[in-house]
């Protein structure tokens, strides 16, 4: 008779994970290899009556290894998105062990609960809402007071604690000693002691979630942290008048009441719905006032009092104040003159290799391309397929699929930089370094890399945003990265100051041009900052981490990541506006004859007949455009060209002028003017689909559009009006 | 302030946002750091084995002794 399985009743079914887990437990060898599941789909997993499902959170400060622990945790089962909402990234994924389903959710860093910032309110919320089963706290041995701050207050808004502590390695190297058990007995959580890095950690700390998931030996002590007797007598008062409270079925009742002494703008309204806290406010300001404190810095300070007791029984041979290998290096990177010489440097290096590497790769797919289309068109045409049917495939779809493409190169190696630099721990210091020269603009140090990154490409600029924490700046540099004249501009500009002016004047006049759009970006900035509620700008409070070897593994982890949100979402976006285009430039379709041109945007072929839509446009917008900017519409129309892909312009014009532009055809104003819109008019369409993935708000994409053109047209006819009234 | 001195809170006269963000990174008064950059440009200081640069204009709040 065959075997059954007790669990599910199917016959001859091998149960790999209890087995391996019974195994396990006796303390075979078990490899990582055993826990790989069978092909079976999520749904599966936990419906089919053999899997239970622990929704784990992985919460902890920024640059405590908490992003390569939860890569060799889930490996390849990630699924990365934003959180609903929100600019911040949302990563999930699972791994499973003993049949039993294990679902990680990787919280973004944060140095404490308080919700001061986007990060912290989504981690706040997350541990409260959706209740994890088992909130992880990640610390860092050679920094334990710190990253366990964290921790203190993730106990106070659940029981199911537990903490691991990274960065074994580094610890033995600085002969560090820790006891866990001491902690573990003065926390009453499970702790685990390790190094993400090595190998064999992965199925320690595995098995360390799955023990601390099935555990009752910790019964956690809420009274633990000692504050002091007013502050624990102000906290029973105030829990027991807002007991009883809707809010309180879902939070912490103790936990509320001391957000409420802190002071917590959150929570305070959230209960102000249903009681009044006058009583309440009053009483704690009279505590304050008697005992001279800020009942928030109390609360925190207490708690780091506590810690600060527990890590030096627990931590043998921590050296306080010792000058580490960083501080030695940052004497050097960080020095008053020779800081920004590297930073200059390193910066130059950044920008010159994403776009000059990148170029020969974008040469290669482009040929590719361009062959690959010629081949589908000659074998359409062979089977007599429609000819319209043949450009909607070629020039419509097989071009948008390219016009993505070939952006990948440039993402790709941008990233991979960007992840060398913050692994390394440099880009802190380059905000730590640029703060000085950006704030007297009123930016903070981090908006530089976007601004550098910009003159390459406006892509690579928005994206270099998310180096920017707060969000008010990071608005404002994503939509005035559009005002950066990028590569493709340079080259509109190069090619018609030189026709037009002596090689000494086209060099003042491209300057000139620069000087234009950083203004407008700084003036942005201050426009910006009208429209903007008025938080009061925090200062610079800036956490400079250790420098490392950056690690490959973790640098690819990153990149691939988010090339891959890029292709997915910008991608699709880039993809269908390809489309429209051809629509645009081929509907009536007429089939190609001698007078028709081909007309390349950026990579397909638009055929500009006499009556495609590009023209009619023109030559309706002409009757505005030559008073206004001297425009007539065989300017026009490469500019309508140009939105797309800005490198459209010059192989517009010069199929628009077959003899070529020559110094009579343009007057100097006209020159002037027209040169002065291309620079800051519109941003390409990528960079349009790259704003809309990075705000996740249509509104700010059709600003990011229409803001640059309404202030680049008002620039620009009071430019050409003054330039016709002199000349 | 002298670099690499070891000194001791005393107060913070700043904005109660920077005052708390302070105590949360450890920050606080009567906690003891180290002076680590003080020449240019925001401060920097070792507290708690963690290094925190400041900006200039608040770090001027920071009374030490």
């Amino acid at each position: 008779m065959p075997k059954q399985c007790p669990h599910c009743g199917k016959k001859n079914r091998f149960h790999r994970h209890r087995r391996d887990y019974r195994k396990f437990k006796k303390g075979l060898v078990f490899s990582e290899r055993l826990s790989k599941p069978q092909k079976r789909t999520k749904k599966q997993q936990i419906f089919n009556g053999h899997s239970i499902e622990h929704k784990i959170a992985f919460l902890g400060n920024p640059n405590v290894g908490k992003s390569s622990l939860f890569n060799v945790l889930t490996g390849s089962h990630q699924h990365i998105g934003n959180w609903p909402g929100k600019t911040v990234e949302r990563k999930e994924g699972h791994f499973i062990l003993s049949d039993e389903y294990f679902s990680l959710v990787d919280l973004p860093g944060a140095y404490s609960l308080s919700a001061r910032s986007e990060e912290e309110v989504i981690t706040r919320n997350f541990i409260v809402e959706e209740k994890p089963d088992l909130v992880c706290v990640i610390a860092d041995v050679t920094r334990l007071e710190r990253t366990l701050f964290i921790a203190l207050q993730a106990m106070e808004l659940t029981e199911n604690v537990a903490i691991i502590i990274n960065m074994k390695d580094l610890a033995e190297k600085d002969c560090l000693d820790l006891d866990v058990g001491i902690l573990e007995e003065k926390l009453s959580i499970p702790i685990l002691y390790v190094c993400a890095y090595e190998d064999e950690s992965i199925i320690r700390i595995k098995k360390f979630i799955y023990d601390s998931l099935h555990t009752t030996k910790y019964t956690f002590n809420p009274a633990m942290i000692v504050y002091s007797r007013k502050i624990e007598y102000m906290i029973k008062n105030i829990s027991n008048q807002i007991e009883d409270r809707k809010l309180l079925s879902e939070y912490p009742t103790r936990w509320v009441a001391f957000r409420i002494l802190e002071g917590d703008q959150i929570v305070k309204d959230e209960l102000a719905k249903e009681y009044d806290l006058a009583d309440i406010e009053n009483k704690i300001e009279k505590l304050a006032k008697e005992e001279q404190f800020d009942p928030a810095v109390e609360i925190s300070k207490r708690k780091y009092n506590a810690l600060h007791h527990m890590v030096y029984s627990a931590l043998s041979g921590f050296e306080d104040f010792k000058e580490t290998t960083s501080d030695k290096i940052d004497k050097a990177l960080l020095h008053k003159f020779w800081g920004y010489l590297i930073l200059t440097a390193i910066f130059a290096a950044f920008f010159l290799i994403t776009f000059y590497a990148s170029s020969p790769i974008i040469t290669g797919i482009d040929w590719i391309f361009v062959q690959f289309s010629s081949w589908v068109l000659t074998s359409l045409e062979s089977i007599n397929s429609p000819a319209f049917l043949n450009s909607l495939l070629v020039n419509g779809v097989i071009a948008g699929i390219a016009a993505v493409l070939l952006f990948l190169p440039i993402i790709f190696i941008f990233y991979a930089l960007i992840a060398i630099l913050e692994d390394s721990g440099y880009l802190a210091r380059s905000a730590y370094l640029m703060d000085k020269v950006m704030g007297k603009f009123g930016m903070q140090g981090s908006a530089f890399l976007s601004l550098i990154m910009g003159f390459g490409c406006n892509v690579a600029g928005v994206m270099a945003t998310r180096t920017i924490k707060n969000k008010r700046e990071r608005t404002t540099m994503i939509i005035a990265n559009s005002f950066i004249p990028c590569a493709a501009r340079l080259g509109v500009i190069a090619f018609l100051t030189g026709i037009f002016f002596q090689p000494w004047l086209a060099a003042i006049i491209m300057l000139l041009l620069y000087g234009v759009s950083i203004l407008l970006v700084l003036l942005t900035g201050l426009i910006f900052r009208l429209f903007y509620e008025r938080d009061d700008p925090l200062p610079l409070i800036l956490e400079l981490p250790e420098y490392r070897r950056p690690r490959f593994r973790s640098v690819m982890n990153l990149t691939w990541e988010r090339t891959g949100i890029f292709l997915k979402k910008a991608g699709t976006f880039i993809f269908v506006a390809s489309l429209v285009i051809w629509f645009l430039s081929n509907v009536p379709y007429v089939k190609p004859t001698e007078n028709t041109v081909l007309l390349y945007v950026g990579m397909s072929p638009v055929i500009v007949t006499k009556i495609s839509i590009a023209e009619f446009l023109g030559r309706g917008l002409e009757a505005m455009t030559i008073p206004l900017f001297g425009f007539d519409w065989k300017m026009v129309v490469p500019l309508i060209f140009g939105i797309p892909a800005k490198e459209v312009i010059i192989s517009a014009l010069s199929i628009l002028y077959p003899g070529g532009i020559t110094k009579v055809l343009w007057t100097i104003p006209q020159v002037i003017s027209f040169l002065l819109f291309q620079l800051t008019y519109a941003p390409c369409f990528a960079t349009i689909a790259v704003i809309k993935s990075e705000t996740k708000s249509w509104k700010l994409t059709a600003i990011g559009f229409f803001y640059p053109l309404i202030v680049t047209s008002i620039l620009t006819v009071i430019v050409f009006q003054i330039f016709s009234a002199i000349m | 302030m002298p670099e690499n001195a070891v000194v001791t809170v005393k107060a913070i006269k700043a904005g109660f946002k920077a005052i708390r963000f302070l105590a949360d990174l450890g920050i606080h008064e009567g906690e003891k750091i180290r002076i680590v950059k003080n020449d240019i440009g925001p401060v920097i200081v070792d507290v708690k084995g963690t290094r925190v640069a400041i900006g200039r204009g608040l770090a001027g709040k920071i009374e030490v002794s």
